[in-house]
């Protein structure tokens, strides 16, 4: 029992090394693979980054309309500054799941011709969709000086929240770019899921005004947390709830931590399997 | 930093035959195997043994050359070494930084230019960017593409798209080089180059290893060769015995080994159509190969084969004399008008391999 888990935790050492020596070696491939797919991304369009803007606020406007006029919800802050905050969050981490989940798929010829380290693909649909969350950010910026929201020391806080962000969607990115290759289904079955989970996480309305036994359930999605967060720093000068935070940022930081593990070791099997 | 080199030792790799299991019915009980057990090295109904404890060993300086038939297992070697797969038993170790001729244009996207696919097909292969940078010029130089650098890739021509991945490739420094079928790419002049290249940086001590199947380019590159049949180490030597060993592995398949003779070489020629005595042959013309040989005691059936090579394909005329025949009349017809061929005449059991006909 003992020598079995030291054999394992060794070998979980050395894969750990592996991984870590490996994204440092590749590290320009990966800022060149982002580059490439920005590049790709809005080559041949006429408003190029506007897009990151335009999909969160056509929906803004879309659910203001919905929330003020035909179910009008209370929100500690304007509405329409409530809603962007969400979408626009919400959004970053559904357009890198989006990008994420046919990233190996989709380079095939990378994938089975060519030795790189093969999380270069999720991670570089993250940067690409980090970039456009930073882009839609501005406007967020410009709603809230418009409705006068003044800026509070616990936007220091944002940061950390965007680091928890982060490693949540890298988690979900990884897993589902892995299932993807093995079972194509995912794209498809992912599509619906995503839709779901957007109007179970505080995205166009708060989560709490559910209730009930659903609502309780719903309190074990990580996202809400992470979206509240970005709203009581930016929005309402307050620290995050820091119960559900903390728990949504180990979940996060464990998920991650066992996604990457579990691609590492599945990865020489993609080139066969692809 | 180890002294560069290429390890394969005692490697196995198997592979499965038709579709993976791929409903959910089928992932659960083999998920809970894997779990179990591990992975398992032993083989399942449809799986077989690509490669059967296939082992050699590459020093720096040396050029090996790998050949076999279709099928044989090479291009999984090739693979394995590349780290692309992974092996089922055995280890498998390449010492130093590896560069590999293969795929050169495989990391390529249509949309993008040239200027932004060598940077992108670069960092790929594992150069730095400042690299890359400063062997910009040489490389689109070599490519022989400079006007088009700023074209997207969609518009190049299959050749112009191969010439700027092989010029990216052979621009790596690598300390162990790996080549696939490239010589076929480009025209004679680029494909002269290519081979001109690979002379240098094996001259500069780069360690090679070249998968072929074109024999007279292993002959001309290498100073060993590894002949593969059905996934196993059929020979490790001296390249001009490999091919011979490789002659009689393929030429076994369709009819007996052919018999052990002494024989000695006195000389070949080549005649046009009418009958005079050539040098190079042109394209659809007809020629007539006459092999002198001496033999201590007389010989029943010789075997003679005579091989028209082009630089990209194994034997346009792969022609084995019969039954004491010594004269055959082929016509070279393939050769499209620049094309270099070599006519390479193959005998058995004789001490060397064969002499070119340029």
């Amino acid at each position: 029992m003992m020598r079995t888990v030291s054999v394992l935790s060794a070998r979980l050492v050395a894969d750990v090394r592996d991984m870590v020596v490996e994204q440092r070696e590749y590290r320009e491939l990966l800022v060149r693979i982002t580059a490439r797919d920005l590049l790709l991304r809005y080559k041949q369009t006429v408003m190029g980054f506007g897009w990151a803007i335009f999909m969160p606020l056509v929906n803004t406007a879309v659910f203001s309309v919905i929330f003020t006029r035909v179910a009008p919800i209370e929100t500690a802050v304007p509405y329409p500054l409530f809603a962007y905050c969400g979408l626009c969050t919400w959004n970053f981490f559904a357009s890198t799941q989006r990008f994420a989940v046919v990233s190996l798929t989709s380079n095939t010829s990378l994938v089975t011709k060519v030795y790189c380290p093969r999380e270069i693909f999720p991670f570089s649909a993250i940067l690409v969709s980090l970039v456009d969350f930073a882009v839609a950010s501005t406007v967020l910026v410009g709603l809230m000086a418009y409705y006068r929201i003044p800026v509070g020391w616990p936007v220091l806080f944002v940061p950390v929240i965007v680091a928890v962000h982060v490693a949540f969607t890298a988690g979900v990115a990884l897993f589902l770019a892995m299932a993807n290759l093995f079972y194509r289904d995912i794209k498809y079955l992912f599509e619906i899921v995503l839709a779901v989970w957007m109007f179970a996480t505080s995205v166009v309305y708060p989560i709490e005004r559910i209730g009930g036994r659903l609502g309780t359930l719903l309190l074990l999605n990580p996202m809400t947390p992470i979206i509240d967060a970005y709203r009581a720093t930016l929005l309402e000068r307050q620290l995050p709830a820091m119960g559900p935070f903390a728990a949504a940022a180990a979940v996060s930081v464990a998920l991650l931590a066992i996604a990457w593990l579990l691609f590492h070791r599945a990865e020489f099997q993609f080139a066969e399997n692809v | 930093m180890h002294r560069p080199g290429v390890t394969f030792n005692g490697v196995w790799k198997k592979f499965r035959r038709g579709e993976r299991h791929d409903s959910l019915r089928d992932l659960i009980p083999s998920a809970v195997r894997a779990l179990v057990r591990g992975r398992s090295d032993e083989l399942t109904a449809e799986e077989f043994w690509a490669l059967h404890d296939v082992s050699f060993d590459v020093s720096p300086g040396e050029a090996l050359g790998i050949i076999g038939p279709n099928g044989a297992g090479k291009s999984t070697v090739l693979k394995l070494l590349t780290r692309i797969l992974k092996s089922t038993r055995g280890s498998c170790e390449v010492r130093g930084r590896v560069g590999a001729l293969i795929e050169v244009a495989a990391g390529f996207h249509p949309d993008l230019t040239g200027r932004e696919n060598v940077y992108l097909q670069g960092a790929i292969m594992g150069m730095k960017q400042a690299e890359i940078a400063r062997k910009f010029e040489e490389i689109v130089e070599f490519a022989g593409i400079a006007e088009f650098i700023d074209t997207p890739v969609k518009r190049y021509s299959s050749g112009m798209n191969a010439r700027l991945g092989f010029a990216i490739a052979a621009h790596l420094d690598p300390d162990v080089l790996l080549i696939d079928e490239v010589l076929s790419v480009g025209d004679a002049r680029f494909q002269e180059r290519c081979v001109e290249r690979m002379h240098a940086l094996r001259a500069s001590g780069v360690l090679l290893v070249f998968v072929s199947h074109n024999l007279t380019a292993v002959l001309d590159l290498c100073n060993r060769a590894v002949l593969i049949d059905r996934g196993r180490v059929r020979f490790d030597g001296h390249p001009a015995a490999a091919i011979q060993e490789y002659r009689s592995v393929t030429s076994n398949r369709d009819a007996g080994r052919p018999a052990e003779a002494d024989i000695h070489l006195a000389g070949v020629e080549v005649f046009d159509d009418r009958g005079r005595p050539v040098q190079a042959i042109d394209t659809g013309a007809g020629l007539t190969v006459r092999i002198h040989y001496k033999t201590p005691r007389p010989v029943e059936r010789p075997h003679f084969a005579v091989d028209i090579h082009r630089g990209d394909i194994d034997a346009v005329i792969d022609h084995m004399l019969k039954d004491g025949e010594s004269e055959v009349r082929l016509q070279a017809f393939v050769f499209d008008r620049q094309a270099v061929g070599k006519l390479v005449l193959m005998w058995w059991t004789a001490p060397a391999p064969g002499i070119e006909v340029p």
